[in-house]
């Protein structure tokens, strides 16, 4: 990351509507902004429809902006067509020409500007080499299997260096296996070359193996942005919270403080959180499945039951009725310590330090929202 | 095309194994009606071709290349295929592109107007052509006060064909233009390449086979033709219609059965020359499913074209059938304007037969078509059957030969032992049905692709028997294909000309061949009148069957 031609990208108030059949618009995109630093990776994260791929065609040039600026290295890209911007784009369908060969496909921006022959060659080999396939140049892409295809379309966006590089989704047509391997592939290819680069996703995984940040996005605007791990401990709301991994979301009432700690009734328990908050306050407490541990025997904390054990093969996930909530822990299947079986009483413990706290009136816990009327069935927390 | 290209797909256990072998029964008896009804009239007419004296000779051949007049006659007819040919796939590329990639108002009535030739008999072209600029055309004496007969030759042959056959092509185009994944533009603009480079680069050569198949596809239509040359040819014959002077004119049958091959000669290798080039460019699909949202063209000149041409077009189309119903409900269209109902009359009983028999010959042959069809797309697709690949070339034989030359080879082949079929209804419906039965069977292969083995498999896993699953299941699913290719097969039959000329009787008498003997006669109202009455129809047919069987059904054409 420390190529000194990385350039910066600057979104200032993108907005973007489509027009609807009965003259009516719908707005994919409303007053973003988002400011990416020279050779860095950042991820707009969020469900299909928030805007995320919009945001990324607008900055190829492939749709117009209705209002907003898009600034490369402080010069506004905005009135540039496509072919004069410099960005390259990896299509979630590869966009690979069928009646060229892998290297015509790679050479293919080259040819374009006319670049000598020999250099073209160099090149293209080179780029070839990077991601394995070269001796695959003279395949049509038909020939080549789904991986394959996926690097040639990554070598032939790399190899033109743009000053900035858009991923639309570029693993979603791989097998789960393939996709870890080829986007631990694309992540050192980045870093090497130290382009700026944006990446669309809608899983939370790959948004955080991959990204130095993470914009979560909803409805069109940022939700949250910062580091993974900001996102995951620290979420801005429960939605964040929500998309990028499984949460329990407790109700939760301030009743006393002191000393910069509140003391929260939860779960018919108290617990202290490092929060000044006014008595009477309704609060949102997260816990991450791994911030809950049971116990066979029954503590000073809250108490329930276990409706549901799941066995993943690398953690165990259980799912504890308390009272009214449903409440899901998981511990490691290798250090299988609890011993906990399927309608065992146990007693549970909130790890303090990786709870996060919000203010109630966010939104509806979310716990309670997934009480399944009905007791025979069970949802997941996330 | 031929179906074994698709067989890839769920192959042969379709069916449970007791339904599979009820089936298999059948196979004999559809590979015995191909040989009878496609591969025996062929064979007989190849045989007259080459026999001269009762003794095996290419003299016959040899003697009519030799000659000036059919050399004159055999370049005629390839010149005005070239020229409909480039004409056409140019006409037909320009309004593809103005509908699928310019921004522009009404393409609901440019597409529809658009597509109201493939619907209507070719000699209808002609009919209202003569009618707007022959010797007393509305046009050429009403308006400029002329007595020409310029139309008659090359020129109004272009004309003719091409707006009766660009529409094919149109629709050829259409889909290829729609399906052309918009990524791959995209992709192309991201990498440096402005709009003339992404065009030369990148579309084009994709689109490349596509229109060199619509060319093929409009040559193979203009040799085939009758309707035209026999009214508009005037004294530049072309093949089609020196058979039918050679057979119908002269009785020189060895004379137009060996025209007939040379006509031959040309479609078989354009029918190859279509299928080699549909293999060698078809290019697997790429990557995951693409886009297909193609911006819009805007730049206001760009539009302005586009509505000129599709408005332009459009316009000539609808004075064309305007001209036919004006023809048909004035007394004597160029002469006697005067309203009259009295053609409609005429036709509806002089020729009242001939409609019926039209009709009703149509629904049988579309009956026929789609059970062999489905018989042969199974057969060949799904099963495992001997000589299966010889019965689908058989099977689809009938695409490469002008419909003249079938039309004769029925007549020659069935009015002599063991087969006599002349004068009859039967061999009317076999014309029919063997024209038709390529695009049955592609049809046919559409909805036996609907059926994925493991619909069969679920229907009998929650109980069903496997006469509950045909019925409930696999007819349900295939119907939509099978009644859309029924409409296709009916519009094609009662349209054609060329194929029933020769079969038709006193007996037997079809719409098409009545019109053409009534433009002979001059008795252009009852012409226009029957036209008239032959587009309402198949329009109802078109419009009207899919919205009995409560669903649109066209989409299973299409589909």
């Amino acid at each position: 990351m420390n190529n000194p031609t990385a350039k910066a990208l600057e979104i200032r108030g993108l907005t973007k509507a489509y027009p609807l059949p009965g003259g009516r618009t719908v707005a994919a995109v409303r007053d973003f902004s988002l400011r990416i630093e020279p050779g860095e990776f950042v991820t707009l994260l969020g469900p299909s429809g928030c805007g995320k791929t919009t945001v990324l065609r607008t900055l190829a040039g492939l749709e117009e902006p209705d209002a907003g600026e898009i600034l490369l290295e402080g010069r506004s890209i905005a009135t540039l067509p496509p072919h004069r911007r410099r960005i390259g784009l990896v299509f979630q369908n590869y966009a690979l020409f069928p009646h060229m060969t892998v290297f015509e496909n790679v050479a293919y921006s080259f040819r374009i500007r006319r670049t000598p022959e020999a250099a073209v060659r160099q090149e293209v080999a080179a780029a070839l080499k990077a991601v394995g396939l070269d001796e695959m140049g003279g395949r049509l892409p038909g020939q080549l299997s789904g991986g394959q295809q996926q690097r040639v379309a990554l070598a032939r966006a790399f190899v033109m260096k743009p000053d900035l590089l858009l991923f639309d989704e570029p693993l979603s047509s791989l097998d789960a296996k393939l996709r870890v391997q080829v986007r631990g592939e694309l992540r050192r290819l980045q870093k090497r070359l130290g382009t700026t680069a944006l990446y669309v996703t809608h899983d939370q995984v790959e948004a955080m193996s991959l990204s130095d940040r993470i914009a979560v996005m909803r409805d069109g605007q940022v939700a949250q942005i910062g580091t993974p791990e900001e996102v995951y401990s620290r979420p801005a709301s429960l939605f964040v919270a929500d998309f990028v991994g499984r949460v329990n979301a407790l109700h939760g009432r301030v009743v006393s403080h002191s000393n910069g700690y509140a003391t929260v009734d939860v779960l018919n328990h108290r617990i202290d959180v490092p929060m000044s908050h006014v008595v009477g306050t309704e609060l949102l407490i997260l816990a991450r499945p791994e911030a809950v541990q049971l116990r066979k025997a029954a503590g000073d904390g809250p108490v329930g039951v276990v409706e549901e054990l799941e066995y993943c093969g690398d953690e165990i996930a259980y799912r504890v009725r308390v009272g009214t909530v449903l409440v899901v822990a998981v511990e490691s299947a290798l250090r299988r310590t609890w011993n906990i079986a399927q309608g065992d009483c146990v007693g549970l413990h909130l790890m303090q330090k990786a709870l996060h706290v919000l203010p109630a009136d966010v939104q509806a816990p979310m716990s309670e929202r997934e009480i399944p009327s009905d007791d025979s069935t069970s949802m997941e927390a996330a | 095309m031929q179906v074994a290209r698709t067989a890839g797909i769920a192959p042969a256990r379709l069916l449970i194994p007791g339904r599979g072998w009820a089936l298999a029964g059948l196979y004999p008896l559809v590979a015995l009606l191909l040989a009878v009804f496609v591969a025996y009239p062929l064979v007989d007419l190849l045989g007259r071709a080459v026999h001269s004296d009762g003794r095996l000779s290419l003299t016959p051949l040899a003697n009519l290349l030799a000659d000036p007049y059919s050399r004159r006659v055999l370049w005629n007819t390839l010149s005005l295929g070239l020229t409909v040919a480039v004409v056409g796939t140019l006409l037909a590329a320009l309004y593809a592109y103005a509908m699928t990639r310019v921004a522009m108002s009404w393409k609901g009535p440019w597409h529809f107007l658009a597509l109201l030739p493939t619907i209507s008999p070719p000699i209808l072209m002609a009919l209202s052509l003569i009618l707007l600029y022959g010797r007393r055309g509305l046009i050429t004496n009403g308006v400029f006060g002329l007595q020409t007969t310029a139309l008659y030759g090359y020129w109004g042959l272009v004309a003719a064909q091409v707006l009766s056959y660009f529409p094919f092509a149109y629709l050829l185009l259409l889909n290829l233009f729609r399906g052309l994944d918009a990524s791959l533009e995209e992709a192309a603009g991201t990498m440096g390449a402005h709009a003339g480079k992404v065009l030369t680069t990148v579309s084009l050569p994709l689109l490349a086979p596509g229109l060199a198949g619509s060319a093929l596809l409009l040559f193979g239509y203009s040799l085939a033709d009758l309707g035209n040359p026999l009214l508009l040819g005037g004294d530049y014959t072309v093949l089609s219609a020196q058979i039918y002077l050679a057979i119908i004119g002269m009785y020189d049958i060895p004379q137009g059965a060996a025209l007939a091959v040379i006509l031959l000669a040309p479609a078989v290798l354009l029918f190859f020359g279509h299928k080699h080039l549909a293999k060698a460019t078809s290019f697997a699909s790429v990557g995951g499913k693409g886009s297909i949202r193609h911006p819009q063209n805007r730049n206001p000149a760009v539009r302005a074209g586009a509505l000129l041409l599709c408005g332009g077009v459009s316009m000539v189309i609808i004075l064309q059938y305007a001209t036919v119903l004006a023809g048909a409900t004035t007394e004597l269209f160029g002469i006697n304007y005067a309203f009259t109902a009295k053609h409609f009359v005429l036709a509806l009983t002089t020729s009242r037969g001939a409609l019926l028999d039209t009709i009703g010959l149509g629904i049988v042959a579309s009956a026929v078509a789609a059970v062999m069809g489905l018989l042969v797309a199974y057969f060949v697709a799904r099963s495992r059957m001997p000589a299966r690949g010889t019965v689908d070339f058989v099977a689809n034989l009938p695409l490469a030969i002008p419909g003249t030359v079938i039309g004769l080879a029925f007549a020659l082949a069935f009015n002599h032992r063991p087969l006599v079929l002349t004068g009859t209804a039967l061999i009317i419906v076999a014309a029919f049905t063997v024209r038709a039965l390529p695009y049955a069977i592609r049809s046919a292969v559409a909805a036996l692709d609907q059926l994925h083995r493991s619909l069969d498999e679920a229907s009998t896993n929650m109980g069903a028997t496997a006469g509950q699953t045909l019925w409930r299941v696999l007819l349900p699913l295939v119907r939509p294909a099978v009644v859309g290719g029924m409409i296709f097969t009916f519009t094609r039959s009662v349209t054609t000309l060329s194929a029933v000329i020769f079969v038709v009787s006193p007996h037997w008498s079809l719409v098409t061949p009545a019109i053409l003997s009534q433009m002979d006669r001059g008795d252009v109202g009852e012409a226009a009148a029957l036209s008239v009455l032959l587009v309402v129809l198949v329009l109802m047919v078109i419009h009207g069957v899919p919205r009995l069987m409560g669903r649109d059904w066209r989409v299973g054409i299409n589909g």
